[in-house]
């Protein structure tokens, strides 16, 4: 950092440093460079087998994170601070990073800080004083979270039966991912699977998840996302407890399934998730239906179709045999109808045979008049017609004379003869 | 993509259409075969095409493999890598 302080011997010495020491009473005293000063206590420190290798319980104070990836912060108890340096490679490995007021155990070495004269705890690992206070930053985040209205069930959105695509935010290495993929291709190789790696543990891990996630959430077309990790402590799963991770899974475009660890681990990413997995594998299982059931669903509803095309054809032919039976139920009426026809013809027969016979009756009577005035009924009764040669019939003696043929024309059979002679009367001889 | 009915397509259009789509058609045919509002002739024709359709998800199931594709590996804009620990 500082440039090296140059010797005092190759410039002079600004005022005060310039204050020679007191004269001592006995030698010479040996003037040191800053820089020998600070090389020799850092070498003493060096020395101490104790400094190389301490734990140290405090409270972390004022942690800074320059964009160097480093993590500087002072550690302090009740009486005494001393300041900490947590280099980026440690850094990515802890779990939870160092936060203001929380009380840390680290591990590590004393050495001096030359370039500026302090010596300082350089930090190889650090884990939270145990784990009550994790347990008190998560209930109290996961109250004020609640609060927030992020847990609600209303928010929760139905996991889609069919995701055409499905986002996976995981570390690509490890059993994860792998659990993931193999759980798909037995289940569901329909799937495409978009993966956006991510480191998931160490302090590193929060910001990394939520980057993971938000390129996801720039994809198109994604109809599912899952966020997976496998099991681990509760320092280890502490990236899903951070509240920019828990934030982000809950703004979600698309509806997230968060399966974090073994079952009995909830993260308050599970809380924020739209569905909540037990384990990673199960996250991938929750987000797809069963391929495997399928071929057997495919078979019913192709067995469905056939029962249904049979049902319509069975009705079909129901049907024509009710209208059939319906004809035939029609047919009695029919023959009533028939038969009330014939008793009609028959009324009409018998009135009109009875109108026949009163006017057979009246023709016959009329017959019998017509025969009382017929020549015939005449000539029974003894009557006879005389008729001249020519047919006339004779009504008077005189239309013929003596000697001329006549035809007397009796009721049976004709008699012809000869006139022998005529006279008037004799009409009344037959009243005689 | 087409806006024309599933139905309408031929075999190899119909292998281009997403799975479920395949599903859901399939499941329409056999929701109006079984309401049992259709002629005989239609029904005849609706059970050729769920035919077609099943045949067309059993193909789809044999033939799938799944698809990865990993964000910041292809050149994906604003994708790096993250260093990765299991």
């Amino acid at each position: 950092m500082a440039p090296e302080q140059p010797s005092l011997w190759d410039q002079p010495p600004s005022e005060p440093e310039a204050e020679p020491p007191a004269p001592a009473p006995r030698a010479t005293p040996r003037i040191l460079r800053v820089t020998d000063l600070n090389r020799r206590v850092r070498s003493l420190l060096d020395a101490d087998a104790v400094l190389a290798d301490v734990w140290v319980e405090g409270e972390v104070s004022q942690p800074s994170f320059p964009p160097s990836g480093h993590c500087f912060f002072t550690l302090k108890d009740a009486n005494s601070q001393v300041r900490c340096a947590l280099f980026r490679e440690e850094l990515g490995r802890v779990a939870v990073p160092p936060a203001h007021g929380m009380n840390v155990i680290v591990h590590g070495r004393v050495r001096a800080y030359e370039a500026q004269g302090v010596y300082q705890l350089y930090v190889e690992s650090l884990t939270p004083a145990g784990a009550g206070d994790l347990h008190a930053r998560y209930e109290a985040l996961r109250a004020q979270l609640t609060a927030a209205g992020l847990f609600d069930d209303g928010r929760k959105r139905p996991i889609p039966r069919w995701p055409r695509r499905i986002g996976v935010v995981t570390s690509p290495v490890g059993a994860v991912w792998r659990d993931i993929t193999n759980v798909l291709r037995r289940r569901y190789p329909l799937v495409e699977l978009v993966l956006s790696p991510t480191a998931v543990q160490g302090v590193t891990a929060a910001p990394a998840i939520e980057r993971a996630l938000r390129r996801l959430y720039a994809q198109e077309d994604l109809d599912t996302i899952i966020l997976a990790r496998g099991g681990g402590s509760l320092e280890d799963l502490w990236p899903f407890n951070e509240e920019r991770v828990v934030r982000t899974v809950a703004e979600a475009p698309v509806p997230i399934v968060v399966g974090v660890g073994h079952e009995s681990d909830v993260t308050l990413a599970d809380f924020a998730a739209d569905l909540r997995a037990p384990t990673p594998s199960a996250a991938a299982e929750l987000a797809t239906p069963d391929g495997t059931q399928l071929p057997a669903i495919l078979g019913r509803l192709r067995d469905r179709s056939g029962s249904a095309l049979l049902k319509l054809a069975a009705d079909r032919r129901r049907f024509v045999d009710a209208e059939r039976r319906a004809l035939a139920g029609l047919a009695p009426d029919i023959g009533a109808a028939r038969q009330r026809t014939a008793e009609l013809v028959d009324r009409g027969g018998r009135v009109l045979a009875d109108r026949l016979e009163r006017r057979r009756l009246v023709l016959a009577a009329t017959a019998d008049a017509l025969r009382t005035l017929s020549p015939t009924a005449t000539l029974e009764r003894g009557y006879a017609v005389a008729r001249a040669p020519d047919g006339r019939i004779l009504r008077d003696a005189s239309e013929t004379a003596a000697g001329e043929p006549l035809q007397v024309i009796l009721s049976r059979g004709t008699v012809e003869t000869r006139v022998e002679r005529t006279r008037a009367g004799g009409t009344e001889e037959l009243l005689r | 993509m087409t806006d024309r009915p599933i139905t309408d397509l031929s075999d190899d259009e119909l292998a281009q259409r997403p799975f479920d789509e395949l599903v859901v058609a399939l499941q329409q045919v056999v929701q109006r075969l079984e309401a049992g509002s259709a002629g005989l002739e239609e029904s005849i024709e609706l059970y050729k095409q769920g035919l077609r359709l099943h045949g067309a998800c059993e193909a789809r199931l044999r033939e799938a493999e799944l698809q990865i594709t990993e964000l910041g590996r292809r050149g994906v804009v604003g994708a790096e890598p993250e260093p990765a620990e299991g």
